[in-house]
Parts: C-alpha cells; structure tokens; sequence
C-alpha cells in the first residue's frame, strides 16, 4: 500500500485541488466537462422540481382536509394553561417586586395592567352580547353575523375593585396589589362539569397560613358562559373571561411566593411537568 | 535492517577465527573477558523493542476525526447546559443529556478499537520460547553449566542431541551433529552441521548453527560468533516487531471517508453557524446549531456497522478454517491482487511422496493425493516384484506401534524423510510391510552413509540371500551388471545406460528426489550373520538394476484449482520458497503457478539454442529468481522483472529477500497477501497487507504476525476468503449508502429550523436515537446480502479507482434518496403540525415565539392558547413524526440497497432473512419508543397517532419505484450517462 500511503507536501495538495478544480488537459471542471455539469444539474433541478411538486401537493391536499373551525387533535391541551398579570419574569418564574415609595417600579405594572384592559373596554366589547345565564353558552348553529358564532361579552367593571376604573392604580401603592387571573383557552372545552371553576390563591408550601385575598367578580368565578369556545373563525370576537385577585394583607419587605390555581372539574393543577397548567405560580415582594 | 547478514566467520581458519575473537578454541574465553563483553554487548537474548505506552494508544482510539468533533459536540452541550443552568432555564437538561450520550458513544467506540488493536499482541513474546535458557561453555578449560542469556561473543560452546543452539555459532569439531533449521529457512529436513565450509552463503554452510535451532542428534564444540539481537534469528524477530504494520486498504478507505465527512460536517456546521449569527441569533444558540448540525451529520454508529459487518464475516469465514485475527484484514483478501506463497506445507502436503517409478524401461506415476483416491500404475510386471522387494527390505524406517488402524499416510514414522516416503509408499501398494520384513529376516546391512551414497541390506530369502541395495541412482548403476526388463534379466549395454540417463534426468528435471533400486540372489551362506558391515560392499557387485523412486513433496490435491480461481479473479500467485529452484519450479509447474506451455527464459534459451543473455524477457512469461541473482540485484531491478513475467518463482530466498519481494509488489501497486509458516516468514507476513499463516504447520512466530490463519492449511481456504472479502466490499459499500442516507433528513430540519424558524422538527436525541439504534440492524443486516453476480470473475479492485465511497454513491444517497426522506419527513411534520392546530404557514418564523419559556398563552392558527410545555410535548411529537419518517423511509432504503444493479426482484425481496428480521426489529423499536410509558421525559418521544405512521409511505414507495428505475436505466445502458452518474 505504499504507493497509496504517500506523504503528500502542502504544495502537492494545493496542486492536486487546482488540478481537480480545473485540469487544463481533460478539460475537466470539479472531475466533469462543463457539458456534463450542465447535464447533471439540469437533471437535479427536474428532480428538485418534481420533489416540489409532490411536497406542495402533499401540503395542498393536508389544507384541505383540514377542519377551518377546529383542530382534528387536541392531544397536548388537555387542560388549560394559567397566566398572570401583571406577567414580569425574573430568574425563575414570575417575580412581581417593587417598592411603594418608588413610583416608577409600579407604575410600570399598573401601566401592564391597563394596557391589558383596554381589550375589555365596553368599545372593544361591543359586537358580544350580554349572557345572563350561568350555564353552558352551547352553539350548534351559526347565529352570529357573517356566519359566526356569538360570544360573551366581558368587560373590566366586572371587575370591579380591581377594574381600574375607580381607582386606576389597582391597589399597588396601598401594598394591597390587584392581579389579573386568566385561563387560556381551548376549543370546546368544558371546564367544572357544570360549576363554574374558580380562582383560589394561597402561600405555596403552607396553605394553611392565611392569604386575605378578594375576588372579582365574586368567589373568584369563570362563568359558564363563556364557555365552550368554538375558535377563531368562529368567534372572531371572543375573549377570554378574567378574574382579579386583591392581596389584602401582604407582609411587607418579604418574598412571597403565591400560587393561584383554578378548581374545577376537568382542570388539572398536579402536572410536574407544566407549572402553568390549572395554575399560576409568582412571588410577590412589597418593599417600602 | 533489511540487510543481509554479512558474516564471513564460516569461511575463516581456525586461528584466524581465534585471534579475531581473541579466543581459544580449546580453553574457550577468560572469565573477565567474558564478564566484560556481556557488559560491552548486553546479554544473549531478544530484546522487544519499545512500543507505544497503552494510554498513548487508548488515546488515539478517542481523537480520530469524527471522535473529535463528537468531542467539540460535547463540550458545546456542556457549556450551553452550563449557561443555560446558570440563567435557570427549565429543559436545558436535554443539553446535558445529549452530552454524556455523546461521549458515551466516542468512549465505547474507543474501548471497541482500542480492544481491536490490543489483540495483536506483541511479537517477541512468540519468540520467546525459541529461545534456549541453559548452555554448556568452556572458559579456562573448565567445562561450565551457564544461564544461555550470559553467553558472549568468543564463548566455546558444546551442544548435543535435544538442545537448542544458544547463540550463532561456528562448529569447530562435530560428531554426527543434524540441526533443525526450520525455523529460519522453513525447510523441515534436518542438516549436517560439521567444521568444513561448504558454501559462500553464511545461511548454506555447514559449518554454522544458528541460534534457536535444535540439534536433533549427535554433538559439536562451537565458537559464539553472535548473540542476542544481532544472531539471525534476533534480526528476523527485530524486522518482523519492526516492520510497522501497513494500514488495511478498508481502513485507508474508512479513513478518507470519514475525513471527508467530518470536514463537510464542519463546513456545513460552520456555514449555519455564520447564517445564523447573521441572522442575529446570539453566540450560544449558533453554537449549539453548530453542534446540532454536527451531530446531526456525522453517522455515529458507522464505525460499529462497519466493525460488525467485519466481525460477521470473520464470523463467516472461521467456520471455513480461515480464523482472522485482524478484522479489517477480511476485506484485504478481497482487494488482494497478488498472493505470495510460501511452498513447503501450504502448497504441497510438506510430507515426501513416492511420485514415479522408472522400470521396464517406462516411468510409471503413482498414486500422490493426500487420501490415496488417485489412480495407480501396472503393478502386473515382474520387475515390480523385484522393485518392490527392494524398497522393501532395503528400509530402516517402521511404523510407530499401535497404529493400525489409523491411514498409512498419517501414520508416524521412525526414519528420515525418504524412507519414511517408501515405507508408505510400500505399505500401500504391496501390503503389510513388516510381515514381508519377516519373511526374509535380515542377515546383514550398511546403513547410507554419504561417501557411499547408498544403503545395502543381505536377507535370507528361503535357501538363498538376497542383497537388496539403493542409493544414488549413479553409484547403484556403477554396481550393477544387468537390468530386469519384464522379469527378463538382460545385460546392461550403452543402450539401457541411455534409457536410465534419460529417466534420470527426467526425474530429476521434475525437481524430484531420484533414488536407484537394485538386488541381487546369493547362495544361502554367502553372508554370515555379523558380517562386518564395512565388507559388505565387495559383495554388492555384478547386481541387476530394477528400477528408480522418485520422490517429492507432492501439491496438496486442491491447490491447483485454488490458482486457477485465483487466475480466473485477477489474481497473480508468486511462488516464494527457501527451497531448489528446480523442485520450486516442478511444484510451480505441478500446481498451475506456471501454466502449461509458459516457458522461463532459461526454457527460451535451451529451446532456440540461444544463449540465455540474448532471450527477448517477453517471450517468457514465467521467470525462476534464486536468492542469490536477488541479492545481486540493483534495486529497482526487481519491479522490472514483476512487471515482465506474469508467473513468477522465488527460490532459495532468505527472510529478508521475502520482504523486499512483497515490498516490490507493493510498490507495483498491488495489495500483497503472504502466506506462510515459519518464524522465517514472519516478517514478510507483517508486512504484508494481508498476512496468512498456517494453522496446522505455523510456528507461533508466524501465526503472530499473520492477520489471518488457515487452521486447515490449505491453500484452497485464501479463495474463500477472497470471495468473502469481495462480498463484504460490496456489502459495506450498500451498508455504508443506506448509513449516509438518512444524514440528510436529519441535517434538514436544523437548516429549515435555523432559516425557516419553523418548531424543530427533530431532536439531536431522537437523532441518536436513529444513529445507534434503529437503524445499526437494517445496516449490519446488508452484511448478509447475497452477491450480484459472480465475483470471483472479477479483476481485483484497483484500491485507488475502486473506492468504497464514491462520488456517485454519495451524491445519490444524499441529494436524491436523501432528499426525499427529508420531504417525507417534513410532510408528514406538517401534518401532525396541522392537525394538532399550527398550520404550515403559521408555523414559518414562529421558533421565537414558540421556544419563549416566558410566553404561556401562545395561539394556533384556531386560537387556542398553549404554554410552553403543552408546546415543548407537541414539539415532542414533532420530533416522533420526523422519526418515524424518516424509518419508514429506511425500510423502503434497505430494501433498495439489497442490490446496486439487479432488479430488487432478481435479487428476491424476501431471500435474506436478516433483513427482514431487522425491519420487523426497527419497527418494533420504533413502537417501543413511541408507545412506552414515561418515554415523553426521558427520550423526547410522544405516543403519536397511528396514522401519521402512513404519511411517509408514499415516499418510501416513491424510493423504492424512482431506485428500480435507476437500476434499470443502469442495467440497460451499461456505460452511458445514466450509468456513470447514478450507479456506486
């Protein structure tokens, strides 16, 4: 094998690459004739082209067997994930600080919290309508304008408290915060099985220890009838219902740690593996 | 090192010889001069050279270039989880995950390779026990007992019967002294040792005993002339552990391919690396890009197929008797393009055999096969009576007791190795041969001697004796007065004198060992019992020849159509022998070395009465080089003469010369396998690309060295080795294919990832996943594909043309079957995608969004809300679609890669049943993956829907039809464009 096992010098190398790049004397470019590459490369862009093709049309006829209104699976949303807001991550989750004396560090929450709002006002509200009932709101047909369905109207008084209509700073400076609990939402799922699902916030670790907190709208509750969701195309001006919770008695200058979990049938809050699902974990420090 | 020896001791006086070792030869050395040339040249023994520390070795198992970048790979998982950990980022465990694996996998490899290389143990250890620990020496005149290793140059040394020469030395006195010296020059036969000089070469004269032979009878005084390391026997041991072993041609292919492929893995990692720092993603992802990337492209578990698929043929071929000690080596037989093979044991039966008879004026053959199935001569004539009571009264040898049932030819034997062959010879065609020795008891007998040349014995044969005499077929002639011709006794004439000269040199010519029979019938009484022997030979006059014996060392019956398969493959057998360059070539001619009707120039000369200078070289295809014209040459000399001659003998070649042979053919560009067995052999078999060495008849010397070893010693096993090692060339390179493959589909979602910021589609974990699990089956069950055509009509490969990895093979992997497994792959991700809620054009520049841990109600295209988790398990299932993809694709890829030219029917889809066990365990893998509880956490695998399973099928139907139409595009149009495009 010696004859294969040759040390080759840098220049020899360099020499062999120019020669393999261009070699004069075949006329060989990169090891073919130019007429070959062309050849070879018409031959790939058919190939490529017809690959395309068949992929585009794999991804056409999928579209159309989409259902528009819902998905065909819903295998990773089995339960409701939980948000917070104001929503301010710190190095491990949510971390809600900020000092009464110092303005600025909640004036920037407050500014969260009605920026948030805004999508509740009774001008962004108005194409839903007023439910009453605290059932189901069960559509099987398409009663809406534009052949969508109705959903429920749901404006920030009815948070009343904790609207930021009477008092726009929602309790920050006080040291008695508001926070705004939402569920995500998810296509005809049917949260409490038949009760209405509700907040309940405690100390993480120590239930037992008392977390004075007030509710809005009262008990803390989702009403049913903001229930199912049907999807986009068919509530376009749909929008999730909240609940604001008031820390009423928070120990100032100490982290807190305080989670808000949803009870309710068919909502879970024990998956290790989600923190958000059926509920909201977040630490509160009040300084002064 | 590769020097002859250049010793001329044997060819000085005595008193010469005692003043250049200021020696006597009678009182031997002083003991101070002794103890200080032992300290001037080290003690009498073989050194090992010094080798490479283990860890050194073990290190270099785990810095090649794919382990290096698995190594960069990790380090990079390494930093990112540490980073990551550092900013409390939830999921970063993966990172840690994927580097332990990541090593895991360098590590085992290492452990695997370096285990490969340790087997080949050390080669002084073999020489070991050659040598002699004990040694009588006389210094001062008194006789001493001495540890062999504290012997000197100068020394006077005594050696008897059963003792091992303890270093080289020149025999100053001997009395019926016969060495052992197979173990340097491969010939069994013992050799005189006595004071004369009786030939130039250091190797050939008598007057010289090397050390580690033995000394099979009588006794000799010597003078030490070398020790240790610098006696012949040191030097073979030192150029055998000092030639570097060659690298295999599989390895060298291995190797240039996984250059190829860690350096486009690199190009590719660093090209996106670049695209996406560009692209404004910071340090730390672009760095795990590029490990992904890595990882995603280099085939992990390539070296274990190509080791397993190795290790199955080893496997293969140790149930035929060839045992091979280096794997790689099983591949090395099937590029071989020339074999150089000794003779003595591997060609021929290394046993003496009857091979002619000349009487009645006629030569008659007998019977040479190993199991007597031949066929036999006129046994009807008279004159066979006579001849065969000749050879068998006039024989010392016998039987060992107690062997009567075992076959004549494997019986042992008391005698030399030419009696040995006419008592066998005589047991077999006349019958029991100590009831014919007891009918006529012997009365008197003069045993061979070499200044008469023959052997007489007196037998009372009823009222009369009968003298019965061989020997050198001349000195019998010259004692004979009659021949027997048909039973008739006739006087000896001129005429009969021709014929015997004729027959004589005919047998001779065949390179065979001539021996003459003769008797006579004598009153009863005309010898006495206890006549002195030495009398005897006035007796022995006036006889009436009977016949010649020829003997030889016969071909092994399958040898013959061993070379001719080994012609019909494209491969040159060369001849290397210590032996007579006439019993060499005879063998040769016998075996089909030299064919029928090739000449050697010497046949050239003598045919056109020319003398031998004027012979044009291209008349004669065959060529008889003797070691001595070898050493005269210029180097250079002998490549020329490889070139010119297609059939080539060496003769009387010594260890050295052996290597340069094999050398030569190397550097003609050949892949040299050398079979052979003695410690001579063994560094010619070391450097070889492919040493093979007898299992039976092998010296332990040889056997270390070899790479491979025929238990059987049968010269027709190379030839199955050879069509193994095609086979499994073939086989690799479909392994190899359907290996590279599935790169891209796994390289493709990084680039679509990293371009696109689509979700990733798949993880480097499921990517392992693939690598080393799934798919090392399928791969290694390509090893037990049935050939395409017939292989042995074949020429070798050229190992620079004929790569393993070719252009074509890649580009056809990667661009197109490739391509398509990534289309497969990325539709059926789609699907899963869609139906889950994100559809296709949603999913486009998502990844941000998407991979934000802060972000917990991210909408779908139906506007539900996801948080990072219930994405992370849909980018799970992601992951298992692509899997699954790109196995479904696989299944469709093996199956193409059963065949690279037949049609898939030709070939029977269903024949190798290996295969079909691996699919049916790849896609019991896969389930298992898929569908065991817990699997989400721990590998990345979510429990997909059964029928995202379906969405890739199409395309592997698609493979299967596209590749049967390559196949017959590349069947039909041999040699067109098609063909040098698309077949590997």
């Amino acid at each position: 094998m010696a004859t294969l096992n040759e040390k080759k010098t840098c220049s020899e190398r360099m020499e062999n690459f120019r020669r393999f790049v261009w070699n004069p004397e075949t006329k060989l470019f990169m090891g073919r004739t130019l007429i070959n590459w062309v050849w070879i490369s018409l031959y790939y862009l058919a190939f490529y082209v017809v690959m395309t093709g068949l992929f585009a049309l794999s991804i056409y006829s999928l579209m159309r067997t989409v259902n528009p209104y819902e998905p065909d699976y819903q295998d990773q949303l089995k339960s409701p994930g939980v948000t917070l807001r104001p929503d301010v991550y710190g190095d491990r989750g949510l971390q809600i600080y900020y000092n009464i004396s110092e303005n600025k560090t909640w004036e920037r929450l407050v500014t969260t919290l009605q920026t948030f709002l805004t999508a509740y006002t009774p001008a962004a509200q108005h194409l839903n309508v007023n439910c009453t009932g605290d059932k189901y709101f069960i559509q099987d047909t398409f009663d809406g304008p534009n052949n969508t369905k109705l959903s429920c109207k749901f404006t920030s008084d009815m948070l009343q408290n904790c609207s930021g209509i009477a008092d726009p700073t929602f309790g920050f400076p006080e040291g008695k915060p508001c926070f705004i609990i939402k569920m995500n939402r998810i296509i005809k799922f049917y949260p409490g099985n038949g009760t209405a699902p509700r907040v309940d916030c405690t100390y993480v670790g120590d239930e037992s220890r008392p977390l004075e907190v007030d509710y809005y709208p009262v008990n803390g509750t989702f009403n049913l009838h903001y229930f199912p969701y049907y999807g986009k195309k068919a509530q376009p001006t749909y929008s999730n219902p909240l609940v604001a919770v008031k820390f009423l008695n928070i120990t100032r200058n100490v982290e807190l740690k305080i989670v808000c979990k949803i009870i309710g049938a068919g909502i879970t809050f024990d998956n290790v593996h989600d923190p958000y699902e059926g509920k909201v974990e977040f630490k509160l420090k009040i300084e002064d | 090192m590769k020097k002859e020896m250049d010793v001329d001791d044997h060819k000085l006086e005595l008193p010469d010889l005692e003043a250049k070792y200021s020696t006597s030869i009678t009182k031997g050395l002083v003991g101070a001069v002794a103890a200080e040339r032992l300290l001037r040249d080290g003690p009498n023994e073989l050194r090992p050279p010094r080798g490479t520390p283990e860890c050194v070795k073990f290190g270099r198992q785990l810095a090649g270039g794919l382990q290096c970048l698995m190594w960069v790979a990790a380090a990079i998982c390494l930093i990112a989880y540490g980073v990551q950990e550092g900013q409390g980022d939830r999921g970063s465990a993966d990172n840690l995950y994927l580097a332990i694996a990541l090593i895991a996998v360098v590590v085992v490899t290492g452990c695997f390779g370096y285990y490969q290389e340790f087997k080949s143990t050390n080669i002084i250890a073999s020489f070991k026990n050659l040598v002699p620990q004990q040694a009588t020496v006389i210094r001062e005149g008194d006789k001493l007992q001495i540890n062999a290793n504290e012997l000197v140059v100068g020394d006077l040394v005594e050696i008897k019967g059963g003792d091992r020469v303890p270093a080289d030395i020149r025999i100053i006195s001997a009395q019926g002294c016969k060495v052992d010296n197979s173990s340097l020059t491969g010939e069994s036969e013992p050799q005189t040792r006595s004071p004369e000089c009786t030939h130039d070469s250091p190797l050939e004269t008598r007057n010289i005993a090397f050390f580690s032979t033995m000394c099979l009878e009588g006794t000799a005084t010597g003078l030490v002339i070398n020790t240790g390391d610098r006696t012949i026997i040191g030097r073979i041991a030192s150029l055998a552990s000092g030639v570097e072993n060659e690298k295999t041609p599989i390895a060298i292919e291995i190797e240039h391919f996984v250059d190829i492929i860690a350096g486009l893995a690199i190009f590719f990692g660093a090209t996106f690396f670049v695209v996406a720092m560009v692209i404004g993603y910071p340090f730390l992802r672009a760095m795990v890009f590029f490990m992904a990337i890595v990882v995603a492209y280099v085939p992990e578990g390539l070296l274990a197929t190509v080791t397993v698929c190795l290790s199955l043929t080893a496997k293969r071929l140790a149930r035929k008797n060839c045992v091979v000690k280096n794997l790689e080596a099983v591949e090395t037989l099937g590029s071989t393009s020339v074999i150089c093979s000794d003779k003595t044991g591997t060609l021929t039966q290394n046993r003496m055999t009857v091979a002619h008879l000349w009487f009645d004026n006629q030569i008659h053959t007998a019977d040479t096969t190993e199991d007597q199935s031949g066929q036999s001569f006129d046994q009807s004539s008279e004159t066979w009576t006579l001849l065969s009571r000749v050879v068998t009264l006039c024989n010392r040898a016998q039987f060992k007791s107690g062997q009567e049932n075992v076959p004549v030819a494997k019986r042992e034997v008391i005698g030399d190795a030419s009696e040995t062959a006419l008592l066998k010879f005589a047991e077999v065609t006349v019958g029991t041969v100590s009831e014919a020795r007891g009918r006529f008891p012997k009365v008197a007998e003069l045993p061979f001697n070499s200044t008469n040349k023959f052997q007489l014995s007196v037998h009372t044969a009823g009222d009369r004796q009968l003298l019965v005499l061989k020997g050198a077929p001349e000195r019998v002639l010259e004692r004979c007065s009659t021949v027997m011709i048909k039973g008739q006794e006739l006087p000896l004439d001129a005429q009969w004198r021709e014929a015997f000269e004729g027959a004589y040199a005919d047998l001779g010519g065949r390179g065979e060992r001539v021996l003459g029979f003769c008797a006579r019938w004598l009153p009863a009484g005309t010898v006495a019992a206890g006549t002195d022997p030495e009398a005897l030979p006035e007796v022995a006059v006036g006889l009436c020849f009977a016949g010649l014996v020829a003997m030889i060392d016969p071909p092994r019956a399958t040898v013959p159509r061993a070379v001719l398969k080994c012609r019909t493959a494209g491969i040159r057998v060369i001849m290397v022998t210590g032996d007579h360059p006439i019993t060499a070539k005879a063998i040769a001619a016998a075996v089909g070395i030299i064919s029928e009707g090739s000449e050697t120039p010497e046949d050239v000369a003598a045919r056109l009465r020319v003398p031998l200078e004027q012979v044009d070289p291209r008349q004669a295809r065959a060529r008889v080089v003797t070691g001595a014209e070898l050493a005269g040459m210029e180097p250079g000399v002998l490549e020329g003469i490889l070139r010119a001659h297609p059939e080539m003998v060496f003769a009387r070649t010594s260890p050295q010369q052996k290597l340069v042979i094999v050398e030569s053919c190397q550097r003609l560009g050949a892949i040299v396998a050398v079979t052979g067995d003695g410690v001579n052999d063994s560094p010619a078999l070391k450097r070889a690309d492919i040493g093979v060495a007898m299992g039976i008849a092998g010296s332990d010397a040889a056997k270390n060295a070899a790479d491979m070893i025929l238990l059987d010693d049968n010269f027709a096993s190379i030839v199955t080795g050879v069509e193994q090692g095609r086979l499994i060339f073939d086989n690799l390179k479909k392994s190899i294919a359907y290996t590279l493959t599935k790169n891209i589909p796994e390289l493709t979602p990084y680039l679509i990832y990293i371009t696109a910021s689509v979700p990733l589609p798949l993880g480097c974990i499921t990517i392992l996943f693939i690598e080393l699990c799934t798919d090392i089956f399928p791969s290694v069950s390509l090893a037990y594909e049935r050939a395409e055509s017939d292989i042995m009509h074949l020429k070798p490969r050229n190992p620079r043309r004929d790569r393993l990895v070719n252009e074509p093979l890649a580009a056809y992997s990667y661009f197109q079957i490739g391509a398509i497994q990534s289309f497969a792959g990325f539709t059926d991700y789609f699907v899963a995608m869609a139906q889950e809620g994100w559809w296709p054009l949603l999913c486009l520049g998502l990844r941000p969004r998407w991979e934000d841990t802060h972000e917990q109600e991210l909408q779908d295209s139906y506007g539900q809300q996801w948080t990072f988790e219930q994405r992370r398990y849909q980018q799970y299932t992601c992951y298992t679609v692509f899997f699954i993809s790109i196995e479904m694709c696989q299944i469709a890829d093996v199956l193409i890669r059963k065949t690279r030219r037949l049609s898939l029917l030709q070939q029977g889809l269903f024949r190798n049943h290996i295969l079909v066990i691996a699919i049916v365990f790849q896609v019991s893998i896969g389930c298992f993956l898929c569908y065991c509880p817990g699997m989400p956490n721990i590998f990345n695998f979510m429990p997909i829907r059964f029928q995202w399973w379906f969405v890739p099928m199409p395309f592997g139907l698609l493979i299967l039809i596209y590749d049967e139409i390559r196949k017959l595009g590349v069947r039909r149009h041999p040699g067109s464009w098609w063909d040098r495009e698309l077949y590997y």
